[in-house]
């Protein structure tokens, strides 16, 4: 009788809807929140490029703060390097940014985990500051007008179906 | 047996169900529940020192960290609803004496005497615990909490409000003995 009941709670959990998915459909930790207009975000990349956010309207971007020094970012790093690479076909652009650190920091962290990054340098992070993120990592989701309309709280599994699938279906 | 198997299956299959252990999942000291989870994590002078010189602060900025007692604290709400951090809230002491926070003003009025770099300011901020946050449900939050140096070990209760205008049920964790350890070794 007991293990007919565990069997009847295993056949259950295989047959609930999978983990990651909220009641909204939002994956984990993603928030929608009353579009407001992004703040500035003009930096040169660590190549010496210039970027502005404000220039690159008409589709979604998808903005991260990180710094090497912080464990969940560490962590979190080479799951964006293979989201990107899963959304290579997307129009979304990944601006990732960098706070506070040097371009050694930066390069030695990055030269392994995610080597075809290019992060923006907010080498004093006072742009970081005017984004107000809840802490490292932290990313907004900009849409075609220029608004935030996700925060992501904390660090994700980004290359996880769930948030890939939301990513892609972004419109 | 087969409940045994089952359980193992269960376990493997679906990671947010706990898995017995004999081992602690967290280092003391830590507070766990099915609402919150709040590790604690006493740091040396010395971790601090490498820490902070290792990201190009000046001497003058790690002899002011030396001089003080870094604690750091790991906080994820689990519940559903939104979990208050305000430190302001937090009670510390120590030999019945109460221990503030060393906060943004504090830090502020030492960079400035000693004319540290932005950059620095902005990295040491982000390393800080967030005075205040409306935790999320499965939102984490980390940084570190600074009281004056020259104190052993202290007392710590931590008071959260809940829900979204915090008039839900208040929660009360408190922690005995929290360390600053090797600080009395410091010159």
């Amino acid at each position: 009788m007991k293990t007919h009941k565990l069997l009847i709670l295993v056949f259950l959990l295989l047959v609930l809807p999978a983990p990651g998915r909220t009641a909204d459909s939002l994956p984990e930790g993603v928030t929608r929140i009353n579009a407001i207009a992004a703040p500035e975000l003009k930096l040169d990349n660590i190549d010496g490029e210039a970027y502005d956010l404000s220039t690159t309207g008409g589709h979604w971007r998808f903005v991260h703060f990180w710094a090497s020094w912080c464990g969940p970012c560490r962590r979190e790093m080479p799951s964006i390097q293979r989201m990107i690479n899963q959304l290579e076909d997307s129009d979304i652009e990944f601006v990732i940014v960098n706070t506070a650190e040097t371009e050694d920091a930066v390069f030695t962290f990055l030269g392994i985990v995610a080597p075809d990054l290019a992060p923006l340098m907010d080498s004093d992070g006072l742009v970081t500051q005017v984004w107000q993120p809840r802490g490292l990592p932290s990313t907004f989701l900009v849409g075609p007008a220029g608004n935030i309309q996700y925060r992501v709280l904390g660090g994700r599994e980004w290359d996880q179906p769930a948030y890939v699938e939301f990513l892609r279906g972004l419109k | 047996m087969t409940a045994r198997v089952i359980g193992t299956l269960l376990c493997a299959m679906l990671p947010a169900i706990p898995c017995y252990s004999t081992e602690k999942p967290y280092p003391d000291p830590f507070f766990e529940n099915e609402q919150l989870l709040m590790v604690i994590k006493p740091r040396t002078a010395e971790q601090m020192a490498a820490f902070y010189e290792a990201r190009g602060f000046p001497q003058a900025a790690i002899d002011i960290i030396t001089n003080t007692c870094f604690v750091t604290v790991h906080i994820e709400n689990r519940s559903q609803q939104v979990i208050w951090l305000e430190t302001a809230n937090w009670r510390l002491s120590s030999n019945g004496q109460a221990v503030n926070i060393l906060g943004a003003g504090y830090w502020n009025e030492q960079w400035d005497i000693i004319k540290l770099m932005q950059a620095n300011r902005s990295t040491f901020h982000w390393t800080q615990l967030p005075p205040v946050v409306d935790l999320q449900s499965d939102e984490p939050v980390a940084g570190n909490i600074v009281v004056p140096g020259g104190i052993s070990s202290f007392h710590l209760e931590a008071n959260f409000k809940t829900g979204k205008d915090k008039r839900g049920e208040s929660m009360q964790k408190t922690f005995e003995d929290v360390g600053c350890p090797q600080h009395a070794s410091l010159p």
